[in-house]
């Protein structure tokens, strides 16, 4: 096994998360003396962050589906549709495509967030060392794949302005888009707070 | 590279952190606790807010939804299908309603339950505002009553809900006629009511018709009132002229029923509801002795009946209420007793305030019964020997009770006393002999004398008036006949007047079956309202 590559930490030194500065580290928490960001050798209170934001997403990810999305009108009769039937609406439709664009941009990626969010910090917080690059890769993926469950916002962003046709036909946002959206706000925020680099300090710990 | 190493080792050069106090509690923690407290109210929400599940069952789920098909009240959702399946037998939908927050206070055994779909009936179209927004499930709420959960759709939205003022009343007929639900009830040509329901009666063999009649017609109708159909045209020719009587174009093509307060004082109190009325074939009826109720009795005679047979009447103190309608022995299998059962028919809308058959009921019987009503034979014809049954009360008469034989009441009889009858009969002889025949017989003979010449004198005068007063005469009965031949000639059967007439009636039933044919075609087609006659289509 070829040596472990000499980190920040191990050289006593500290860099900048704004501009990057390096410098020695200080015998007290501090700021930069050029840019004047606050300076820590990982992000402070990473996992209670994450985990705060997780558990209000979780508790959140249930109104976003059991309350209506959206609610359209049209000749008098008014419909409301959660998530999932209008998955299973466009499905019997026969718009299969739509409907798994939906299901998973709405469904199934906020829910694996979710699920890969809790399993890092579970991970973190046992001192695994599973798989670190593994772990690492489902953290970017996390984190690339976020802001797409922002699809179904913007469906029914777009169609609330669209269809305005009054009596004949109408569609209002239901309470639903408003949890669901602060779901993945929050998932969003959960995963940025996690610090990836303590996947690696257990690797280190088990170094020395 | 060196520049790299060169930088590295210039490390002492590099600044140091500013030192500032480190922060306390993270206020992160503050957004799962609000979620929490978001999530926590909006459980609360939904729970606080619901109401209860109704069970309903149904003969067709056709155009409802579940968790969308809603069910309102006075246009007001008050709840929603929740889920639709079958019966365990298949023969029934069941329907579960979630209904909102309060509704208990009005779910209870009177409560009804129906599905509003647009239809045409009884002329009128009703649910147009369904055929966009899709069937609902429409209620009558009724406050008073059993609390319950399950409950029977109705097959036809009721004409009459629980909060439109009047009362119900049974008129019994041989058949419906024309009738039908929501035919109207005319009270002086103005409709006051509605049918609203109709079937077979107890006995399976008439019909009974429920109708509606709405506050304050409803005091108009009394235990006197009579009932007629007034479907169709009822024309009549008489000295005047044509008269044609009809309550209404409606009443031609739907049928009706009209009805007219008797004029009898006896009965001025408004009937009490469900009070059952016959339903006469036309108005002239009405006046007629028709009575359409038939109650039956049973008597057991402990004496001969010989001298009674099937038609003798029944009577009340001289009224004739009815007659007798078989006569036959029976022996018990087991105690080899001979018995005689007579069986008789009463119509006890001859006696007012009996006629109603819902006030005569058996309790009431039993009270006649207890205060000494009894059956007993009398001689109706000393000569022939026919008998009759007699009614009366007669409260020395020892106690009896009240039975039934089978679902026929039996009425205790008194046995009559030969003496009764041969007392009665010596009376009659006693009168007889007190008549002075032989003197009658001299006056009758003296009568005949004086007679004889009286006609002899009125022949005499004859003659005379033969001669002067017959020319005349006939000359009179000569014009008579004249003037009757030009009647005939212009009112006979070939005459145009009479052509003309038969004529214009022949117009008038055949318009009238093209508008009964309109309506029919609108009740199978209601759509043709809308997108007109199919074929017309282009
Ligand atoms: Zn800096």
């Amino acid at each position: 096994m070829s040596p472990a590559p000499l980190t920040a930490r191990e050289a006593n030194l500290i860099g900048c998360r704004l501009c990057h500065l390096l410098i020695p580290m200080p015998k007290e928490p501090g700021h930069c003396p050029r840019c004047g960001a606050r300076l820590h050798q990982r992000q402070p209170n990473s996992i209670a962050r994450s985990w705060a934001l997780l558990i209000a997403a979780m508790i959140l990810y249930l109104p976003a589906n059991l309350l209506p999305i959206t609610i359209s009108s049209s000749l008098g009769t008014s419909q409301s549709d959660t998530i999932l039937s209008g998955v299973l609406y466009l499905l019997n439709s026969g718009s299969w495509a739509i409907a798994l664009v939906i299901f998973v941009a709405s469904l199934f990626v906020p829910l694996m967030k979710m699920v890969i969010l809790v399993f890092l910090l579970v991970s973190v917080h046992r001192r695994s060392r599973w798989r670190p690059k593994d772990r690492t890769r489902l953290y970017r993926l996390t984190e690339l794949v976020g802001r797409w469950s922002m699809v179904d916002i913007y469906v029914v962003t777009i169609m609330v302005a669209l269809v305005r046709l009054g009596a004949l036909a109408n569609v209002d946002a239901g309470p639903g888009a408003a949890y669901f959206a602060a779901v993945v706000i929050l998932t969003m925020f959960a995963a940025e707070s996690f610090d990836p680099r303590l996947i690696w300090d257990r690797m280190e710990d088990c170094d020395e | 590279m060196s520049e790299e190493l060169s930088r590295y080792d210039r490390m002492e050069e590099l600044p140091e952190a500013e030192i500032k106090p480190k922060m306390g509690f993270s206020i992160v923690w503050l957004i799962p606790i609000l979620a929490l407290v978001i999530g926590g109210w909006l459980v609360y929400k939904a729970w606080s807010e619901k109401g209860p599940v109704v069970t309903l069952t149904l003969k067709s789920a056709e155009g409802l939804e579940a968790g969308k098909t809603k069910v309102k009240y006075k246009d007001v959702d008050i709840g929603q299908v929740e889920e639709i399946s079958l019966s365990e037998d298949i023969s029934t939908v069941i329907v579960k309603l979630q209904m909102q927050d309060g509704a208990e206070s009005f779910l209870t055994d009177r409560t009804r339950f129906w599905v509003v779909r647009a239809r045409v009936a009884a002329g009128k179209v009703s649910g147009l505002g369904t055929i966009f927004s899709g069937a609902y499930i429409g209620i009558d709420p009724v406050k008073e009553g059993k609390p319950t959960l399950e409950f029977v759709g109705l097959e036809e939205p009721p004409l009459v809900t629980t909060d439109t003022p009047g009362r119900l009343f049974t008129l019994k007929a041989a058949g419906l006629g024309s009738l039908d639900i929501g035919s109207p009830v005319y009270y002086r040509e103005i409709e006051v009511g509605q049918v609203v329901q109709y079937g077979f009666d107890e006995s399976g063999r008439a019909v009974d018709i429920k109708i509606f009649i709405q506050t304050p017609h409803d005091r108009q109708v009394t235990d006197n009132t009579r009932f007629w159909n007034a479907s169709g045209i009822d024309m009549s020719l008489d000295a005047t002229g044509i008269k044609v009587d009809t309550q209404s174009l409606i009443s031609i093509m739907l049928g009706g029923i009209a009805f007219d307060d008797g004029s009898d004082p006896l009965a001025a109190e408004p009937a009490a509801e469900n009070t059952a009325f016959p339903l006469y074939a036309n108005k002239d009826e009405t006046t007629k002795e028709n009575y359409t109720n038939q109650n039956y009795f049973l008597i057991y005679f402990n004496q001969s009946v010989r001298g009674l047979s099937v038609g003798s009447p029944v009577e009340f103190r001289g009224i004739k209420l009815g007659e007798v309608i078989d006569i036959h022995a029976v022996v018990d299998d087991k105690t080899r007793v001979f018995r005689i059962p007579v069986t008789v028919a009463i119509k006890p809308e001859r006696i007012h305030g009996f006629g109603a058959a819902a006030k005569s009921t058996r309790e009431d019987l039993r009270k006649y019964v207890d205060r000494g009503f009894r059956a007993v034979l009398r001689s109706g014809n000393l000569v022939t020997g026919q008998l009759f049954v007699d009614l009366d009360f007669f409260p020395d008469d020892p106690p009896r009770e009240l039975t039934f034989e089978g679902t026929y009441p039996v009425i205790p009889s008194r046995t009559t006393e030969i003496k009764e009858i041969t007392e009665s009969i010596a009376e009659i002889v006693k009168k007889f002999e007190k008549i002075p025949i032989d003197e009658i017989g001299a006056d009758l003979q003296r009568t005949i004398l004086a007679t004889t010449a009286t006609m002899n004198r009125i022949e005499r005068l004859a003659g005379r008036f033969d001669a002067e007063t017959v020319p005349a005469m006939t000359e009179a009965l000569e014009s008579l006949r004249s003037t009757l031949a030009d009647l005939e000639a212009g009112l006979g059967s070939d005459s145009p007047v009479n052509f003309q007439l038969r004529e214009a009636l022949g117009d008038f039933s055949e318009m009238t079956r093209s508008l009964r044919g309109l309506t029919d075609y609108l009740e199978r087609h209601p759509e043709s309202l809308i997108f007109g006659k199919e074929g017309d289509q282009p």
